[in-house]
């Protein structure tokens, strides 16, 4: 066991810096505008430039294999470059579900044809990527999900309605989950398809959200035709492969960056709050949760390191994270006292840390809710047994809507 | 001991229930959040009508004198439907007029607020410097500020000669002001104290923050036994549940301190300790509920078509201002152990 870098590692380390140092700008709390948690065109152009500037100097997917245009790199050194990454105004946060969510599902599950087609452009950072899982029926309960396929021919006839489907409005592709044997019990009658946005019968529209901005739409789909060839996977296997998904989901979301503990405490020597002895208390405990998740970070990154795909621990992350960020939120504001209180512009810090509350509670939403990841620990990890279920053999037909 | 409501104040809390769930419906809330004053004025003449502005004014200037606890009456039912009108703002600083006021003071005043024609407010938000008043809300809408100048307040026209005024957004979407003050004149009500007003603004604010935590409350309840996932309404989970109990124990004791509170100020009685276990109350416990309501909505709450999210915004707003819920615990120590540190 060793937590600090081999000398490998603080070659890679050094390397990156070095790179991104000649590449990006440094971030500062002082001159940075925060990305807003939205998808504005200028976010989403910004964030397709450096995709590309990474590819181009072999920085995207460190641990993609090289046949499809990655590094061949390993988990630790993906980790590694994020938290350098971190220290500079850049951003690839469209990407996240294409590059980190799709692109492994498809290593995984794809055929030959389809990796070829769709991976390449998506590490490029030419095709954006959207997730189109939840519907109005099933959040949580995904399984649930009632939009339904019906085979034509060579295609699928979709028809149903998804919700809450971040940047589908800068999307060129989405995954999207269907009911296609509503005789199966409900897990093993879904299939998983590649969509293309444009095709006609697809309708997005922007939902608001509390941040003020609009990220993630209703998705209507009507008489949508998709090729045969778009399944994943196996037609009413569809599960399986979103389980993949969903993985690393949890993992990104539990992995995510963002505010590190060097910008609270800067914000809170700059509201002169430091000799406060309850702001110091406050203070030390976030750190330690800051390290917490570091050192559980590592873990997962050595799991990555050594092929193992994201399991359960990648559910204890995303809740140690998304606990932790909602505690950050109300730190950090009442750091700012009467200010904390301001929106936008109007606020310190051109309202990134207004911005980092209104957006927490969501991180303990999407991706799994914080109870879901409980009962995937209890489940899975304590070996608890399941909470009783009264949907899971039967019919999804026969089950009451 | 007697922790019910005499009938006057049964009669009250019904006015303002009937006033504010008729007029401060979702639709009219979020059209008036749209507006650049974010005041929804009709229904301010309402409430004037109602005689609920005047409330806790002397009669002989057309109040019904009435006091503090009554007040929290009102603003509990404003609370429940986050209507934006400045009733806490304006009634607490009418108040405080009619404490220390002169009679030429209460007579320009007193009887304007009861009959809806002004807004009045405070700016209690401390400040390192005295000339700048950061985040004094509805100061965009209103003909006086009270303003602390040593521990005494003083009437000041915000938009009178040398005050300049900045609008800012606030975190539950309403309008505050800064504002800045370069020798402007101010009226000194005589003898007042700033912490008598400060301790109103905090219960009444408390009180609010019960209407909002019980309102998100019923709303979750309702959500949660109607939305189904599994096969099952989501409030038969044990994980929604007790979170919706805790929820529930954080708003009664929440409301608890908030009335005693109230009361030992409207009876005149040494109330230090217990405005302050109603603020850090209102502060910590109506943060928690309003995270645990927004959260039990799942991703329903971040749509802001859906109005869970201005309880949310409201619970944090109330919460921090004034003072959050860390301050607030520090003053308490020091009120029940004694200064030391
Ligand atoms: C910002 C954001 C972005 C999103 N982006 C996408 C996207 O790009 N693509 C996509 O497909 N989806 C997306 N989602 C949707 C997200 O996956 C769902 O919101 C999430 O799965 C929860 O589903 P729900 O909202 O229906 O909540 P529900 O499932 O209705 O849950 C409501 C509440 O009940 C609780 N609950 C549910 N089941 C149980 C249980 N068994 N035991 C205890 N408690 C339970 C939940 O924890 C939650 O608090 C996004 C959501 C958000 C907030």
């Amino acid at each position: 066991m060793d937590f600090d870098d081999t000398p490998e590692e603080a070659a890679f380390r050094a390397e990156a810096l070095a790179w991104l140092e000649a590449h990006a700008a440094p971030r500062d709390l002082d001159t940075t505008r925060p990305s807003m948690g939205g998808f504005g065109d200028e976010y989403v152009r910004q964030c397709q430039q450096w995709q590309r500037t990474l590819y181009d100097g072999g920085w995207a997917g460190i641990t993609w294999p090289k046949e499809y245009g990655g590094r061949g790199g390993t988990g630790r050194q993906a980790g590694i470059f994020s938290q350098e990454q971190a220290k500079f105004d850049v951003s690839n946060g469209v990407f996240a579900v294409g590059i980190g969510m799709v692109g492994p599902t498809l290593m995984a599950h794809a055929t030959d044809a389809q990796k070829e087609r769709y991976l390449g452009p998506m590490l490029r950072g030419e095709e954006i990527w959207c997730q189109l899982f939840s519907e109005p029926g099933a959040g949580s309960d995904l399984a649930g999900l009632s939009t339904k396929a019906v085979r034509d021919g060579d295609e699928w006839l979709v028809n149903g309605q998804k919700v809450w489907t971040s940047g589908a409005q800068h999307s060129t592709f989405g995954i999207l989950m269907t009911r296609t044997d509503p005789d199966a019990p409900k897990h093993e009658g879904i299939t998983y398809f590649v969509v293309d946005m444009a095709t006609p019968g697809i309708d997005v529209r922007p939902l608001r959200q509390i941040t003020g901005v609009a990220h993630f739409n209703e998705v209507f789909l009507t008489d949508v035709r998709v090729p045969n060839d778009n399944v994943v996977g196996e037609p009413n296997g569809g599960w399986r492969v979103a389980v993949t998904t969903m993985a690393h989901e949890r993992a990104l979301i539990g992995g995510g960056v963002g505010l590190g503990f060097r910008d609270v405490l800067r914000l809170a020597r700059s509201c002169g709050r430091t000799d406060d002895g309850r702001v110091r208390q406050a203070l030390a405990t976030a750190y330690g949760r800051f390290e917490v998740l570091k050192f559980l970070g590592y873990r997962v990154q050595t799991a990555a390191s050594q092929g193992r795909p994201p399991g359960p621990e990648s559910s204890v992350m995303k809740l140690a994270y998304s606990q932790h960020l909602a505690a950050l939120a109300d730190l950090v504001l009442s750091l700012e006292g009467a200010a904390g209180m301001l929106n936008g512009d109007d606020a310190p810090d051109a309202g990134q840390w207004q911005q980092h509350f209104l957006n927490q509670w969501s991180s303990r939403i999407g991706g799994g809710t914080d109870q879901i990841q409980r009962n995937v620990i209890g489940e899975r990890v304590l070996g608890l047994p399941r909470e009783p279920r009264v949907d899971k053999d039967v019919p999804f037909r026969a089950i009451p809507g | 001991m007697d922790f019910t409501f005499d009938d006057g104040q049964a009669a009250v809390r019904e006015l303002a229930e009937q006033i504010f769930q008729g007029r401060a419906t979702v639709e009219r809330v979020k059209a008036v959040e749209a507006g650049e004053d974010r005041f929804d004025r009709e229904l301010w003449v309402d409430l004037a009508k109602a005689e609920l502005l005047g409330l806790c004014l002397p009669e002989a200037y057309g109040g019904s004198g009435l006091g503090l606890v009554e007040l929290c009456l009102v603003l509990e039912q404003q609370g429940r439907v986050v209507a934006p009108v400045p009733v806490l703002a304006t009634v607490t600083a009418a108040m405080a007029v009619a404490e220390f006021g002169t009679d030429d003071q209460q007579a320009e005043w007193l009887p304007r607020v009861a009959r809806g024609d002004a807004v009045l407010t405070s700016a209690l938000e401390p400040t390192a410097d005295p000339s700048r008043l950061i985040s004094v809300p509805w100061a965009h809408v209103a003909d006086r500020v009270l303003v602390p100048v040593g521990g005494e307040l003083h009437l000041l026209d915000p938009n009178g000669p040398g005050v300049r005024s900045e609008r800012a957004i606030a975190t539950d979407r309403s309008v505050v002001s800064h504002l800045t003050i370069d020798g402007a004149p101010t009226e000194r009500l005589p003898g007042s104290s700033v912490q008598w007003l400060r301790d109103r603004m905090l219960v009444g604010q408390a009180a609010t923050q019960v209407g909002v935590a019980e309102a998100a409350l019923e709303m979750t309840a309702t959500y949660t036994s109607n939305r189904r996932q599994f096969e099952k309404p989501l409030s038969t989970f044990q994980g929604v549940a007790l979170k919706a109990g805790d929820a529930y124990i954080a708003t009664e004791a929440m409301r608890v301190t908030m009335w005693q509170a109230a009361w030992r100020l409207a009876s005149g009685l040494d109330a230090a300790d217990a405005v302050l276990v109603a603020k850090w109350w209102a502060a910590d416990g109506g943060q928690r509920v309003v995270h645990i309501t927004q959260h039990l909505h799942g991703g329903m709450g971040a749509d802001i078509d859906y109005p869970v999210h201005r309880y949310f915004l409201w619970g944090k707003q109330l919460s921090d201002s004034l003072g959050g819920a860390s301050p607030t615990l520090a003053r308490l120590g020091r009120v029940i152990a004694g200064a030391t540190a």
